[in-house]
Order: structure tokens, then C-alpha cells, then sequence
């Protein structure tokens, strides 16, 4: 029983971070309909400025998170304004697709030149600490990070839903031409929403350094499953992408505790193929 | 007749021109002993051979599949274990090879055909993902620790050499084999309803194009592909293992096509005589002080070409003054209502007779 209440926790929490990751590629798939293939290596990035910051700086993660989410807004706008809004003109979803994969073979093999291949972590005097609640033990950097994502999560609802430019994003990513007839300036919300998308990318790394080790590829995992998420999830859904980030993570959990924990990522993967073509039969059939 | 003369002539001076080219390639290994350079040119050639693969999925359908790899890495499975266990010869193998991906293609991947866009981008990765932690579960395939082909003395039959130079001419063969088919593919009703599913979908299924059916063609004439090189790749290393069908493999095999021009069936040759030996160039000379350049100036080509080319160095070079040259001064290639006229009464004979 304890073990599968601690394998509910650890689900949950793990999950969080899918949902981290799903709420940006979900901005920018919602609003560009382009696959963002370099989200992943984007969580790398977050996990190496975080470390950067903390060895060289001083800053402790946390303090760092805001820093982090606003240098790889930066990025992202750059990407964005240098790569991506000159290719959205072509039209060509191969040639975006193979923009993002090439964005993140650069960034990917760049940390490889940069920082080499071997594990960097980063041990803070309480990255160590567990709380012990009832039949289940939680790291305190986990709960941390939860926490944090459940904040990133409403203010991301409330901006979306209330605020001018939210609404905006909202109206391109249903329209983009109805959205510039009505005067918006698409590019500089196409800007917005992927720097938007790469920061939340880069706080999910900043906050997975405390209990994770720091490499060129470890961000491939997440990357992935943050499209499992927008998918699941639904396009545009905020909430959509925090419930399945954390069903996703409670799946893998589940599966490696009661069949196999080798056999966790291929269950991943299957459900993924099962839902998409369920996903997909549902709305033929409703045509 | 002045038209067929001059076409006459086009036609004999872009002949001398392949043949040209196709000699440089046989010579090679006769002048050049260094196994290494041989070593290059071999990986061009499949990983040319691959991208063609990709090609006429992604190129002409415009259906991006980024899960090649794992139907190269099935069919080099199926060698490698029905050599090792049933003792078969691996030449019966390879087509058995091509059978077990087509299989897999057309049959167990076909619920996922209904899948557009993105989605089939998604759904190829996830579904070649799970073809790959299958074999790494799986005692039968080896699990991580993959499988090899028995070692032995040189034979044409059991297609083993020390030396890397069969290799070299039985991967140039496959090369343009493969080009020949999609240069006949492109050409007939196939690759034109293929081009129509990539222009707009919809639009193709209302003059009466079934889209599931010619993308289920697509799709497994792509994996048959990637079958037959995933035997040659196989034979080649003598050993695999499930890193073979990692999704960065995959990703290797389309770059090729995209930085050459994917709308064109010479693009993956393209991109892949130019982006190969240049990375491997690179592995070798700088990898020990910055490993991953290689890859790095993979990248770098690539976004350059999508941003600056986006229909590819072959898509670049159809607009270019350079090619008007050549075309003009060198092949002395007729103006295009000469070609058509030609065309015109070639048709009128061909009615009469």
C-alpha cells in the first residue's frame, strides 16, 4: 500500500513537470501549429544556465528561476524573430518542422563543445532534504518545484483568459488573418508565445536541476512527452496540459510499479499511438 | 529535321554526362586504396539510399516521418536473426527482410494512416520509439546487447568481405537501383497522386485520389527501402543493436533530402554526397577537441539552407545562372517549346503506329 501511495507521489510530481513542458509546446503548437522538436534540448539549456548561475554567480535555483524563464524568453524571441517568423512565410510545415530538429541538434551538440559529456549536479544544503508524511516521503525540492508549477500553472490561466495581450494570443491562434484584419500584430505575438513557450521550457529545467543530473541529452525525455501532452491535453488548454501532464506521469509511474519499469516508456508510447488514433476517429466520426 | 537534331543532341550530351559521372564513381576505388575514404563513400551511399526512402514519404507525399530508423533497424533485425538461427542465405533473407517491413508498415501501422500533419509526425516517432524498447524487452532480439552475423572467410554468397570495396560497388548498385525506381515512381500516375496528397489532401480525395491507399503505398515502398539497406547496413558492420534505431538516426537519414531539396527525387544524392563526407571530415579531424562539430555543422547547414533555401541546394541551383550555363553551353539543351514540339510529334508518331 505505502508503495503504491509513494508511487502515487512520485507520479504526481514527475507529472508536473510534463505539464511544465506541455504548457509551452501547447502555446506555440496552439498558436503557430508548428511542432516545437528543440523543447527539449530548451529544458537543457534552463538545466546549464541554471548550473552556469549557480557555480559561477552564487544564486541558489530558486532565486534563479525568474532569471532563467526571462534569459530564455530572450532566446526564444530571438529564435523566433531571426529563424522562425522568415520561414512561416514558405509555408512549408517540413521545413519548420526540420528548423526546430535542427535548432536542436545545434543546441544539443553545442552543449556537448561547451560543457562535454560527463553529469553536472548541482547540491544545495537542501536539495537533500526528504518530509515524511504518514506512509510516504517526499524530497523537498519536488514539493518545491510542484508548488511552483501549480502558481505558474493559474497565472498562465488568468493571463490567457483576462489580460489584452492573452486575448490576443487567443485570437490568433483560432485565426491568424481574422486576428491582423482586427489589428493585432501577429509576428509580435508569434514573438511572444514562443519566447513565452521557451520560458516555461527553461523554468521547467531550472527547477529539475535539484534531483537530476545535468547533460547535452537530458532533456529528450521531456521533449517528448510534452507533445504526449499537448495532444492529450488538447490544443490551447491550460488546464488540459496540467491534468495530463500529471496523468502522464502517474501512467509511467503506475505501469513501472505493477508490470514492468523497463517496460514503462513503450506503455508510454502505445497509449500515445492508441489515444492519437481514438483522438483522431472521434472527430471523423463527428464530421 | 532540326528539332530532333538539336534534341538529339541534348539527349547525347546529358548521356556523356552520366556516364561521366558514373565512371568517376566506379573509378574510385581503383585509385583510391585508403579504407577510409572507401568507408565514406559507403555510408553515402546508404545513408543516400535512406534518404530517398524518407523521400518519397516526406518529399512527395508530405507525409514527415521521422521513424525510418526503426524499419532499417527492423530489417536488419530479420537478417540477423534468421542468418544466426535458421542458417538461411542472407540474399533470401533481404527479401524476406523487405517483406517483414512492408508487413509492418502497411498492416500494423495502418490505423495510424488517418493521422495528418503534425499528428503523423508525432505518431511515426512514438510508433518506431515503441518498435525499439520492444527489442531492447526482448530476450528473443538480444535485448540491449543486440546481435552480430557469424564471421567467416570472403563469399559472394553469404555477402561477406574483409575488404571494404564490394561493399563500395554492391552500395553503389543499391544506390541507383533505388534512384531508378523513384525516378520511375515519379514519373507514373503513383508519384503524381502522391504529389497531389502533398499539395492538399482534400482536394486529391475529391477528384478521386484515395489518399489511404497511395499513402499506404508510400509508406511501404519507404519501408521496403529502409529494409533492404537495413540487410546491406547489417552486412556491412556485422553487428547491430537497438542504438540503430534511436530517433536521431532517423533524423540523420532525412537531412540529406531536406539540405539537398526534398521536392526533388536528386535531392537526397545531393544533400548527402555534400553533408557526409563533410561530416565525417569533420568527426574525424576535430572530434577528439570538440566532439559533436560534426553534428554542430549539420545544424548549422541545415537552418542556413531552410532559411535562406527552403527548396533545398537543388531547388537553389534549378534557379541559378549556373545551371542555364550548363544547360545552355554545355549539354546545349534545346529552348523549352523545341523540347515540346519534339514531344508533340513523338506523340503524332507514336498514334500513327
Amino acid at each position: 500500500m505505502d508503495l503504491f501511495l509513494q508511487a502515487l507521489i512520485n507520479g504526481i510530481l514527475l507529472g508536473g513537470f510534463y505539464a511544465l513542458m506541455g504548457m509551452g509546446q501547447n502555446i506555440i503548437f496552439g498558436v503557430m501549429k508548428i511542432v516545437n522538436f528543440c523543447h527539449g534540448e530548451m529544458l537543457m539549456v534552463g538545466m546549464y544556465l541554471t548550473f552556469l548561475l549557480y557555480t559561477f554567480v552564487g544564486i541558489d535555483p530558486y532565486l534563479a528561476l525568474p532569471l532563467v524563464a526571462l534569459m530564455m524568453f530572450g532566446l526564444g524571441a530571438l529564435i523566433q524573430h531571426t529563424l522562425i517568423t522568415p520561414s512561416l512565410k514558405t509555408k512549408s510545415f517540413t521545413n519548420l518542422l526540420f528548423l526546430t530538429v535542427g535548432l536542436g541538434l545545434l543546441l544539443s551538440n553545442g552543449a556537448l563543445v561547451l560543457f562535454g559529456s560527463d553529469y553536472k549536479s548541482i547540491r544545495t544544503s537542501y536539495s537533500q532534504t526528504t518530509l515524511q508524511l504518514g506512509l510516504v516521503s517526499i524530497a523537498l525540492p519536488k514539493l518545491i518545484s510542484f508548488c511552483v508549477l501549480i502558481v505558474v500553472t493559474i497565472v498562465l490561466f488568468i493571463f490567457l483568459k483576462n489580460t489584452t495581450t492573452g486575448k490576443q494570443i487567443r485570437a490568433v491562434s483560432q485565426n491568424p488573418v481574422g486576428a491582423e484584419v482586427c489589428g493585432i500584430n501577429v509576428k509580435r505575438i508569434y514573438l511572444l508565445t514562443y519566447g513565452l513557450g521557451i520560458a516555461l521550457a527553461g523554468m521547467a529545467g531550472c527547477l529539475l536541476t535539484q534531483f537530476y543530473s545535468i547533460f547535452p541529452t537530458a532533456g529528450a525525455g521531456f521533449g517528448f512527452r510534452a507533445l504526449i501532452v499537448v495532444v492529450v491535453g488538447g490544443l490551447g488548454s491550460i488546464p488540459g496540459a496540467f491534468f495530463a501532464g500529471i496523468l502522464l506521469g502517474l501512467l509511467e509511474q503506475m505501469s513501472a510499479l505493477f508490470i514492468s519499469p523497463s517496460y514503462s516508456d513503450m506503455i508510454v508510447f502505445i497509449t500515445f499511438i492508441v489515444i492519437l488514433v481514438a483522438r483522431q476517429l472521434i472527430i471523423m466520426r463527428r464530421r | 529535321m532540326d528539332i530532333k537534331k538539336a534534341v538529339g543532341v541534348y539527349h547525347r550530351n546529358l548521356l556523356i554526362a552520366i556516364g561521366a559521372l558514373l565512371a568517376v564513381f566506379i573509378a574510385i576505388p581503383m585509385i583510391v586504396k585508403t579504407p577510409y575514404i572507401i568507408n565514406i563513400f559507403v555510408l553515402v551511399f546508404y545513408i543516400s539510399t535512406m534518404s530517398m526512402a524518407w523521400n518519397i514519404l516526406g518529399g512527395m507525399t508530405g507525409q514527415n516521418s521521422l521513424g525510418l530508423a526503426a524499419y532499417m533497424g527492423i530489417g536488419a533485425y530479420t537478417v540477423c536473426l534468421v542468418v544466426t538461427k535458421l542458417n538461411w542465405n542472407p540474399w533470401a533473407v533481404s527479401i524476406l527482410a523487405m517483406l517483414v517491413t512492408a508487413f509492418i508498415a502497411g498492416v500494423i501501422f495502418f490505423p495510424c494512416f488517418i493521422l495528418q500533419g503534425p499528428y503523423f509526425t508525432l505518431v511515426s516517432i512514438a510508433f518506431a520509439e515503441s518498435m525499439r524498447q520492444f527489442i531492447i524487452n526482448s530476450e528473443f532480439f538480444g535485448r540491449a546487447s543486440g546481435v552480430g552475423l557469424p564471421f567467416g572467410p570472403d563469399s559472394f554468397l553469404q555477402f561477406r568481405f574483409t575488404s571494404k570495396v564490394p561493399y563500395y560497388y554492391a552500395g553503389l548498385i543499391m544506390m541507383i537501383a533505388v534512384y531508378a525506381i523513384m525516378k520511375k515512381i515519379d514519373n507514373t500516375k503513383i508519384g503524381y497522386a502522391l504529389k497531389t496528397i502533398r499539395e492538399d489532401e482534400d482536394a486529391a480525395a475529391a477528384i478521386g485520389i484515395n489518399p489511404t491507399k497511395y499513402k499506404v503505398i508510400a509508406v511501404v515502398i519507404s519501408a521496403m527501402v529502409a529494409g533492404f539497406v537495413g540487410f546491406f547496413y547489417a552486412s556491412y558492420i556485422r553487428y547491430i543493436d537497438p542504438d540503430l534505431m534511436v530517433q536521431a538516426k532517423s533524423t540523420e537519414f532525412v537531412l540529406p533530402a531536406v539540405v539537398g531539396g526534398a521536392a526533388f527525387v536528386e535531392g537526397p544524392l545531393v544533400g548527402g554526397l555534400i553533408m557526409i563526407p563533410l561530416s565525417e571530415f569533420l568527426r574525424a579531424n576535430y572530434a577528439r577537441v570538440l566532439p559533436g562539430i560534426n553534428m554542430i555543422m549539420y545544424a548549422i547547414v541545415l537552418l542556413v539552407v531552410i532559411r535562406f533555401r527552403p527548396s533545398g541546394i537543388l531547388g537553389w541551383y534549378m534557379e541559378s545562372k549556373f545551371k542555364k550555363f550548363i544547360d545552355e553551353k554545355i549539354l546545349k539543351k534545346p529552348s523549352l517549346d523545341v523540347l515540346e514540339q519534339y514531344e508533340l510529334m513523338n506523340y503524332g508518331s507514336r498514334k500513327e503506329a
